[in-house]
């Protein structure tokens, strides 16, 4: 009987609630806002000081400041200099750093409890007080340079950057990196007059989750960030992204790779969309996961791949498709046709009840995981208050993912899922991969690994 | 540091199955997720010399079916419950886990039981894993620029076959593996008194322990494989190789040092004095090679942990037109004056802390609760080593570091690897 018991799956036990509380939120007198949840579970607290500014918000013929910046911020302030400041922070235990992303800037500092207001201290420092001493900045353009060559080894590099480029043309979303030139420009004076422009109280969210009480955080926040003076933000960017401009098929010949490693892109739509709730559910269908449809396809039943996914990218201003995969080279043109194969089977078929009850299963279920650990919280509440999502966005999240339905799915991926629009993008080896490449667009651009599009073919 | 500080210890059941299945339970109920680990004593160290990478082609066949789970069925189920798993492969051990909703604990107990049960091995799965495996070796290895260096240096540290032999393997290897070894090494390692069961999270003992009698309780145990001798000598196979890599942009170097097993004073002197050397900003060498002489654009370092001999690495890739043996000179003063000096009272402070942090971040997270316990439970026959793993490495004195580095980071037990770009530019 026992035997009969085991040869099906089992039933789950009672169902455990589960739910995040709504944190507090203030905001100081020079619009600061801040938002802090208190958690006695471990003596540990996590900050974050985001800025609703990013790499794409860089100045004409500026590029690269934001993140020159970030990086620089903990490299010598007023009072500490780059060596003093690493000491400090590492001797606690602790960690503290700065960074930019497409859309946001973010300071984040986690510790011991105990240490909360050793690291507000050096929140403050590094954002109000950065002195981009010349020889940190001299020794920043020398190494980035460095660090922009190595990357031009790495396929991934060189497949996100040419599909940045076909997806968002003269936009600043095309722009994964900054060049080597643009380096060069980053002096102390931009940076000082930068970070003054830029890191400005009524731009920002100040986050505090943890072991801490609630008015005694924030009467050390308002100590060190009470009188920080307003700014003006920073003008909206206002270049037109490309319209769709039809299939392309972009090959950077890596000669000697061992594997293709493949994109196939196309523009979707920005963070806020009513569509957000139906796009998850069809996209993890369609490839997000191990059990999802390019998957099973690609790698488990034809064995091209160690692993294919696709995924929705949703930036503040306009978002991305991708299906990407890394394979060996003689089964690049089997795996574009069996990725076309599955972007067009969501475009035209009704998922399955079954099919879809999963996909909402895993999203609803991973959902308390992904809130397991601390940081793990704070990044789900942080990025509900920077793209400005709703109040109960958290609280809500399950319900509306169960909400979606068979109908919603297959309108999303009509929507968003364009292969007839897409680029493919393929770093490999050319001579390996452009006749399999060749049946898939009218013709076949090919770059070198510097990005340049070669001129003998 | 606050004087008065002291974490709890964890709650701590564990017992042994008839079968010899060694079962570890840490309630927690904090966040209503479970997390199961599972973790076979074997890794590519049992491998025979013509069946490298074989262990972990094997984990791949693991979610391949059986019994009555089809062919991907792991997935799909832990998947469409709302969970994430995995599996690993080290040298020392394979691993598979997951982590769930609190209300699936059923489901997690009947698919690793049913695998470890029953699998179901086809020609066509194992050929279809076998191309997967391969893809992940050009992923991971052979298309990375520098991706080959830590199985070639670990081959010059050990002179045991069972040590020095990559887990990835070769694709000779891979391609002669067939379905009867497949299922030779499911019946001698994959048996219930080879492994050990952990579980951690929101769940209740009395429940967990009858779940998993009836799902585990009647599995067949069999004869335990034969103690491995994973001994070395002292010395090093092999000091210096140059290696031509063609993807590599710059040239670099890595050292590594064979040292005393995990756990033992002078590894986790050595992992401290690790900490010292290359971790983080403050670290002496990244002050003296990135920012200092300015030389290096990367440095980095880590313990390789085993149950025999055990390894400790730095490497860099420096500016191009930099001196390589200048770099590594550096190195070797820097390691000297710690052997001399010893650590400073604020670099141990450090440490203390950081030790401290990392100890209480683990906790956060039932999978590394559950991951921690299986190890201590499968190397050490004794989970609670958790509740004092971190006094165990607080105790290390200034003088031990100072010892343990001035006796094993010489040159006699060092493997020197270069770099060398080859590639057509």
């Amino acid at each position: 009987m026992d035997q009969e018991l085991r040869n099906s799956p089992p039933a789950p036990l009672a169902p455990v609630a589960f739910d995040i509380s709504k944190p507090f939120e203030t905001a100081l007198d020079n619009g600061l806002r801040v938002v802090i949840v208190e958690s006695k579970r471990l003596p540990i607290v996590s900050f974050r000081l985001s800025f609703h500014s990013g790499d794409i918000d860089d100045p004409q013929g500026n590029i690269g400041l934001t993140s020159a910046m970030t990086n620089l911020m903990t490299e010598g302030t007023d009072n500490y200099t780059s060596l003093q400041l690493a000491e400090k922070v590492e001797r606690l235990g602790a960690s503290l750093s700065a960074n930019s992303s497409y859309d946001f800037t973010t300071v984040a500092a986690s510790s011991l409890s105990f240490y909360a207001s050793s690291m507000l201290d050096m929140m403050a420092e590094i954002t109000l007080r950065p002195t981009f001493p010349e020889n940190e900045v001299d020794l920043y353009r020398r190494n980035t340079v460095e660090h922009l060559k190595f990357q031009r080894s790495q396929p991934p590099f060189l497949a996100a950057e040419q599909a940045a480029r076909a997806i968002y043309g003269d936009h600043p979303y095309a722009r994964v990196s900054p060049t080597p030139a643009d380096i060069e420009k980053i002096t102390t004076a931009a940076l000082k007059k930068f970070r003054q422009q830029r890191l400005i109280p009524n731009n920002a969210i100040f986050m505090v989750v943890g072991d801490v009480d609630r008015d005694e955080i924030l009467g050390q926040i308002k100590e060190r960030f009470g009188d920080w003076e307003t700014g003006s933000k920073p003008e909206p960017v206002n270049v037109e992204l490309p319209s769709a401009n039809g299939s392309r098929c972009i090959v950077v010949d890596r000669s000697g790779s061992a594997q293709s490693n493949i994109v196939i892109a196309n523009r979707a739509t920005a963070r806020l969309t009513a569509d957000y709730f139906p796009i998850l559910v069809m996209n993890q269908v369609l490839g997000a996961g191990a059990s999802s449809r390019v998957f099973m396809n690609l790698r488990e039943e034809k064995g091209y791949t160690y692993g294919a996914y696709t995924r929705l990218d949703l930036k503040r201003l306009a978002g991305d498709f991708e299906a990407t995969a890394e394979v060996r080279n003689d089964v690049t043109g089997e795996s574009l046709k069996e990725f076309f194969y599955e972007l067009e089977r969501i475009r035209t078929d009704l998922v399955g009840d079954e099919e879809l009850a999963d996909a909402k299963n895993f999203l609803t279920g991973v959902f308390p995981i992904r809130a397991e650990t601390q940081e793990g919280l704070t990044n789900l509440l942080l990025n509900q208050k920077l793209y400005g999502l709703d109040e109960d966005y958290l609280q809500a999240y399950r319900s509306n993912v169960n909400a979606v339905t068979a109908e919603q799915v297959l309108d999303a991926a009509k929507k968003y899922v364009r292969p007839d629009e897409a680029s493919i993008i393929i770093v490999g080896d050319a001579e390996a991969v452009v006749p399999a490449a060749a049946e898939y667009a009218p013709s076949v651009e090919i770059y070198d690994t510097e990005g340049s599009m070669r001129t003998d073919n | 540091m606050s004087e008065t500080f002291k974490l709890s210890p964890f709650e701590i059941e564990e017992f042994t199955l008839a079968n010899g299945l060694r079962v570890v339970l840490n309630p927690d109920n904090e966040i209503p997720v479970v997390s199961l680990a599972v973790y076979y004593n074997v890794g590519s160290r049992n491998e025979r010399d013509d069946r490298t990478g074989f262990a972990h082609l094997f984990e791949h066949m693991m979610f391949q079916g059986s019994a009555n789970v089809p062919k991907a069925g792991h997935f799909q189920y832990i998947m469409k419950a709302g969970g994430t798993m995995n599996g690993t492969t080290s040298s020392e051990r394979t691993n598979y886990f997951e982590t769930l909703p609190a209300s699936q604990l059923p489901l997690a107990l009947w698919l690793e039981s049913d695998r470890m049960r029953s699998l179901a091995v086809t020609q066509e799965n194992l050929d279809n894993q076998r191309e997967a495996v391969k893809e992940e070796k050009r992923l991971r290895y052979d298309n990375q620029p520098y991706g080959q260096i830590f199985d070639l240096i670990n081959e010059m540290i050990y002179k045991n076959f069972a040590n020095s032999h990559s887990t990835i393997g070769s694709m000779e290897h891979l391609d002669a593996a067939s379905v009867e070894d497949v299922q030779d090494f499911f019946r001698v390692y994959y048996a219930p008194n080879n492994a050990v069961l952990s579980l951690s999270g929101a769940f209740d003992i009395d429940e967990a322990k009858r779940l998993i009698e009836f799902y585990f309780g009647d599995i067949s145990s069999q004869p335990l494989p034969s103690e491995l001798d994973v001994s070395e000598p002292d010395e090093v196979a092999l000091t210096f190789r140059e290696w031509e890599d063609p993807l590599a942009p710059f040239p670099a170097f890595l050292i590594g040092w064979k040292i005393p097993k995990r756990r033992s004073h002078e590894f986790n002197a050595l992992y401290l004095a690790g900490k010292i050397l290359y971790d983080g900003d403050s670290s002496r060498l990244y002050q003296k090679l990135v920012k200092g002489d300015e030389s290096v654009i990367q440095l980095f370092g880590f313990t390789d942990e085993r149950r025999g001999p055990s390894s400790i690495f730095i490497g860099a890739i420096p500016k191009p037109e930099e001196d390589l043996s200048a770099i590594r000179e550096t190195i070797m003063n820097e390691i000297s004056d710690l052997a001399t000096h010893g650590p400073t009272p604020s670099e141990m402070e450090k440490i203390e802390n950081q030790l401290v942090n990392d100890a209480v971040r683990m906790r956060q997270s039932s999978m590394s609760r559950a991951q921690q316990l299986a190890e201590y439970a499968l190397y050490d026959g004794d989970p609670k080593l958790i509740n004092t793993d971190l006094d165990e490495l607080l105790a290390i004195s200034a003088e031990q570091i100072r010892m343990a580095v001035a006796h094993f980071l010489n040159t006699e037990n060092r493997s020197l690897l270069s770099v060398v770009p080859a590639g057509q530019g």
